[in-house]
């Protein structure tokens, strides 16, 4: 039984592997993921050369800097895998590719693994294309560790959060517009509280506001830590919701990708 | 002292007492005072400081519910000053005051321009609104120029890097189209 298991589970990881393979191959050698680095390089360069110059914008400390810089690569980079994830299984319905891709000896779940590494490694390379500016603005400070850390952390589980909710959008969406429409609005609604005045953020259903909605709570953290230097434990409560985001989306996303990916339009085919 | 509440930290009196006017109802004109913990204040571009103003009763009554606010202005003309900018937390509802007592505030303030800036903190009644209100002695603050952030050198890396995934997506394009 054990062996069956251990099998099973070997045939399951060559599973993912290979799709996500595949995945990481059209998604990098044909182009796309190098213009959207490329397109994401030239927002942070933006950002950070305006931090680094403009004192009148009141980013007037290396550590707003560091961490306007940080909250700037992870949203835009969580939001580089939600596109990505909301083409994923619409996307191929759209381009007639879905059923080739189903008729290959690997199971759905698996399909969607693959998929969400593929996905998620945008928010890698965007992480990594972010390591230098953070290193330049917060160096002298000993804050470039802390920053790297923390980005790693809050980045990914928002991004496997935006990713599996991306992918759980484009196994039900009819077309891939409306993957990517309804992907936008969603992650317009998960900024909105950002943008509140901050006396609405005060009182008990502000802060419930923040604590509840993964976006804003993991961005809090990482501003406590970078700019107001706690510790790692003090404000650990703020990462409640993105963990449990990043969990609870993705197992709907296995569970979606195994159960509900059909050849016609809207899953129901 | 025991009547003394702190908001954020407990001071003692200072010995001067700027006196104005009256604030609400029970005290009359030159009972209450604000004190300013510090009358000129030093500091850079970007830096936080605190500090702290005492409002006391001296009336034989209990005060109205008072509210302290603190100002922000620049002592140059043609310097824009916005005060939300220094401090997020500007007006305090600090209360009644019984006969005798007194409430110590802490403002926390935020260095946003540089050049000659006055502080000041006016106290005023909740109700009884014709009457001035008390305010206390000028903080005056001198903010010197400070830059943490060395611009010059980000210019080849806000260019370089863009640069080098352009060159690198620019070569897969063209390895694909001869291949």
């Amino acid at each position: 039984m054990a062996a069956s298991a251990r099998t099973m589970s070997k045939r399951h990881r060559r599973g993912w592997a290979i799709v996500g393979e595949q995945e990481l191959r059209d998604l990098w050698l044909g182009g796309r993921g190098l213009l959207l680095a490329l397109a994401f390089s030239v927002l942070v360069s933006v950002i950070a050369y305006l931090t680094a110059t403009n004192q009148a914008l009141n980013f007037l400390e290396q550590r707003e800097s560091v961490n306007l810089t940080l909250q700037v690569a992870i949203a835009m980079g969580s939001l580089l895998a939600l596109l990505a994830a909301a083409d994923a299984v619409s996307g191929e319905r759209e381009r007639s590719t879905l059923e080739s891709l189903l008729l290959t000896p690997v199971s759905r779940l698996d399909l969607t693994g693959g998929k969400l590494v593929a996905a998620l490694s945008l928010w890698l390379a965007a992480f990594v294309i972010t390591i230098p500016y953070v290193w330049f603005l917060g160096r002298g400070i000993d804050l470039v560790a802390d920053a790297v850390i923390t980005g790693v952390v809050v980045g990914t589980l928002l991004a496997v959060f935006l990713a599996s909710l991306g992918i759980v959008i484009s196994i039900f969406a009819n077309s891939n517009r409306v993957s990517l429409s309804v992907s936008l609005f969603l992650l317009l609604a998960i900024f909105a509280p950002t943008q509140l005045p901050s006396s609405a953020q005060k009182g008990w259903a502000g802060e419930l506001l923040l604590r509840v909605n993964p976006l804003t709570a993991g961005e809090h953290y990482a501003g406590k830590i970078l700019v107001n230097g706690h510790s790692w434990s003090e404000d650990i409560s703020w990462l409640i919701s993105p963990i449990v985001a990043a969990a609870v989306f993705s197992a709907i996303a296995a569970i979606v990708g195994a159960r509900c990916i059909r050849l016609g339009r809207g899953a129901t085919e | 002292m025991s009547m003394c509440r702190a908001f954020g930290a407990t001071l003692a009196v200072p010995s001067v007492a700027l006196v104005l006017a009256a604030a609400g109802a029970g005290a009359t004109a030159s009972e209450i005072s604000v004190n300013v913990d510090r009358s000129q204040i030093r500091t850079q571009l970007g830096h936080t400081f605190v500090f702290r103003t005492t409002v006391a009763n001296h009336a034989s009554s209990t005060t109205g519910s008072l509210i302290a606010h603190l100002n922000v202005l620049s002592l140059r003309e043609g310097v824009e000053v916005d005060p939300e900018d220094w401090s997020t937390h500007r007006t305090r509802y600090i209360g009644t005051i019984p006969a005798g007592g007194s409430r110590t505030i802490t403002w926390k303030v935020h260095a946003i321009n540089t050049g000659r800036i006055a502080l000041y903190v006016a106290v005023l009644p909740q109700a009884g609104l014709t009457r001035p209100p008390t305010t206390g002695r000028t903080v005056q603050l001198v903010v010197a120029e400070r830059n943490t952030l060395n611009s010059g050198g980000i210019l080849p890396l806000v260019l370089g890097i863009p640069s080098l995934l352009g060159l690198i997506a620019g070569g897969l394009q063209l390895a694909r189209r001869r291949r």
